[in-house]
């Protein structure tokens, strides 16, 4: 009965029901759209990273890790190969041979790890062929080995592609070793700090000038990024000598900005609820103080104060069960469709690119959000109708009834 | 039987003190139907409030019946009031939102009486007030003196020993004044129910069988009709 009379009180003003109602929705809807922006963004930062030089996995050798030597092979690469190609887990790998250089043009020299790749297997692993301005990627040409640089090493070596590149560096033996190298292509990615690291060759033109076989590096990557964590405790309990690491371990950075996300999504949530809890005090409040008289000639004909006070607590309850599925639902509907067809940055597009954003932007929102929200709505409607219900019990009978 | 004895009340608020009743006695049996009349200021609708609970006097009792109403805690009198008295205030008497019927049932969902019992009553006394076809109507959907007449089938539906009616016809016109006093009286007759109702109007003292004139918080005059 109680719960019926607060059900029709809500109406009794619909303007100003219908106001805090789709006040409190929009605020749903805003506090939600942020933080799945917000979700989109970092998750299309951490996608760029990992597609473009992070991989999901990366296996070495334990001892290359720590002292980075040349002959620090990986041991079993053979086995490890051949595992990793009959999951099905896995979309590619890419085995590489890295090597601390010293880099010379005519124009200039800077300090770079030659990465010995498989181009057409680092195709199923990395985009850097799509970064590469050229497009010869590493394509073979005349008799000089092909290097791809960064265009910032290009610019610090005043070297263009068809320059020819002098590598040199001292071999597991301590013998000085030199290669000459013709550049073919110039990448460039969102990460400077890796662009003026790196530097690309055939795997085999590096074997054949350091004299070692194998890999030092084997990056991975899997059909679902999901199933990283769980495809490397897999590797671990099957090759237990190497060190398998994933992105979160590769580039914690990426993973800091989850937990970043995390501290922002938290406080916009509490924005949320205070706006919130404040539109219903507010309300709750006018609706007391204009039914003074109701309320007191409900206490003098013997309706006692638990069953008033459940009755204003009750009637925010409903202003929030109708204006938080609104909210709810509305915001499912907008991530959804963008989510699908995507946000257009595009009027940005120059800026988004330096930070490792693309132009098109996908919201997504975690299915717990709307849990979260859900009940959080219900409990600030609840606690913020407390001080409005305490209001009305404090109502003395004998008193709302004289004023006229 | 309600006994008030040397009750008087005084409203302080720290600057203006006003003693609106000085020591009133009085007794009012049940199936009375009595007037209380005085000037405007005089303490009537105080000393109603005492009578029902609404208010406590600043010194003397009022028992009724067996209980010492005085004694009650706040919570204790709400439930007091539910159960033993009956009230029909000058306006505001109803619950906007509810339908006559809900509105007459709503002390008797108070009181957690089943449902077959509260039908049965509802309709038997919104009969007994002649509404028998408004019952699903919103208090805004019907007169003044409709709403007042709901009003007292509310007050009879919890079963109170008396109802007490604060200028119940103030605000209606006169033909609405004498239906529900008739069928006040009636009540009063047949079920023996006790009313005690203040009033300025002449053609309501004229229909009461007992009328205690109060002036200046003292009963000036008490006289059986
Ligand atoms: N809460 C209060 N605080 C101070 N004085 C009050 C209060 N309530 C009533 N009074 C005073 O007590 C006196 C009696 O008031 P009461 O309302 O009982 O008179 P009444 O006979 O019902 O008058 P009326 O015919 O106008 O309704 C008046 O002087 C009034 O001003
Ligand atoms: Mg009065």
């Amino acid at each position: 009965m109680i719960v019926k009379i607060a059900f029709k009180n809500i109406w009794r003003n619909k303007l100003r029901s219908w106001v805090v109602i789709i006040a409190i929705a929009l605020g749903i809807f805003g506090g939600l759209a942020v933080i799945s922006t917000a979700t989109g963004l970092s998750k299309m930062r951490q996608n760029n990273a990992i597609r473009t030089y992070v991989s999901h996995l990366q296996l070495h050798d334990s001892a290359y890790l720590k002292y980075g030597r040349l002959d620090d092979t990986i041991n079993q690469q053979a086995d490890i190969i051949t595992y990793l190609e009959k999951s099905k887990k896995v979309k590619g790998i890419s085995p590489r041979l890295k090597v601390e250089s010293f880099i010379q043009s005519a124009g200039g020299t800077s300090g770079v790890i030659l990465n010995g790749i498989d181009p057409e297997k680092e195709r199923q692993v990395t985009d850097l062929n799509e970064q590469c301005i050229a497009g010869n990627f590493l394509e073979r040409y005349k008799q000089k080995p092909p290097i791809i640089i960064s265009q910032k090493l290009a610019t610090k070596l005043n070297a263009r592609v068809k320059t020819t590149i002098q590598c040199s560096f001292t071999n597991n033996m301590g013998v000085p070793i030199t290669g000459i190298f013709k550049v073919v292509d110039i990448f460039s990615t969102s990460n400077s700090m890796y662009d003026e690291l790196n530097a690309f060759v055939r795997l085999e033109d590096l074997q054949n000038l350091t004299s070692i076989q194998g890999s030092h590096e084997i990056a991975v990557v899997l059909h679902e990024g999901k199933e990283v964590e769980q495809f490397r405790e897999e590797l671990i309990s099957k090759f237990p000598n190497q060190h398998i690491a994933s992105w979160r371990g590769i580039a914690p950075d990426l993973g800091y900005a989850d937990k970043m996300m995390d501290l922002v999504m938290t406080l916009f949530l509490i924005i949320i609820m205070l706006a919130l809890a404040f539109g219903i005090v507010n309300t709750m409040l006018m609706a007391v103080l204009e039914r003074k008289k109701e309320l007191g000639m409900l206490i003098s004909v013997g309706m006692n104060k638990r069953k008033v006070f459940w009755m204003i607590i009750w009637e925010s309850i409903f202003l929030a069960l109708i204006a938080g599925p609104l909210g709810i639902f509305s915001t499912y509907l907008a991530v959804n469709f963008f989510g699908r067809v995507g946000i257009d940055l595009s009027f940005a597009a120059q800026g988004l690119r330096s930070i490792g954003l693309e132009s098109t932007l996908f919201p997504i929102l975690d299915d717990k959000y709307y849990v979260i929200i859900s009940i959080l709505v219900i409990i600030t409607a609840i606690l913020s109708c407390i001080y409005p219900a305490l209001k009305a019990l404090k109502l003395n009978p004998a008193e709302t009834l004289r004023t006229a | 039987m309600i006994k008030v004895t040397h009750v008087t009340k005084t409203y302080d608020d720290g600057k203006v003190r006003v003693e609106a009743l000085r020591g009133i006695n009085v007794e009012i049996k049940n199936g009375e139907f009595t007037a209380i009349v005085g000037p405007s200021g005089s303490g009537k609708t105080t000393l109603l409030n005492i009578i029902g609970g609404l208010d406590t006097p600043t010194e003397g009792n009022v028992i009724i019946g067996e209980t010492n109403i005085a004694q009650l805690s706040e919570n204790q009198l709400i439930d007091f009031r539910l159960n033993h008295i009956g009230f029909v205030f000058q306006s505001y008497n109803l619950i906007p939102v509810l339908t006559a019927k809900e509105n007459v049932e709503f002390l008797m969902l108070l009181q957690n009486k089943s449902e077959a019992e509260r039908d049965e009553r509802t309709t038997k006394l919104l009969k007994a007030v002649g509404l028998e076809d408004q019952i699903n109507k919103k208090p805004n959907e019907m007169s003044g003196g409709q709403q007042q007449r709901v009003a007292v089938a509310r007050a009879l539906a919890s079963k109170p020993d008396f109802i007490l009616a604060d200028e119940p016809t103030a605000n209606l016109d006169s033909a609405s004044t004498a239906n529900l006093l008739d069928i006040m009286y009636r009540l009063n007759q047949e079920e023996n129910m006790t009313f005690v109702f203040s009033t300025h109007d002449q053609r309501v003292i004229d229909r009461a069988k007992r009328v205690i004139t109060v002036e200046d918080g003292k009963i000036l005059s008490d006289i059986y009709t």
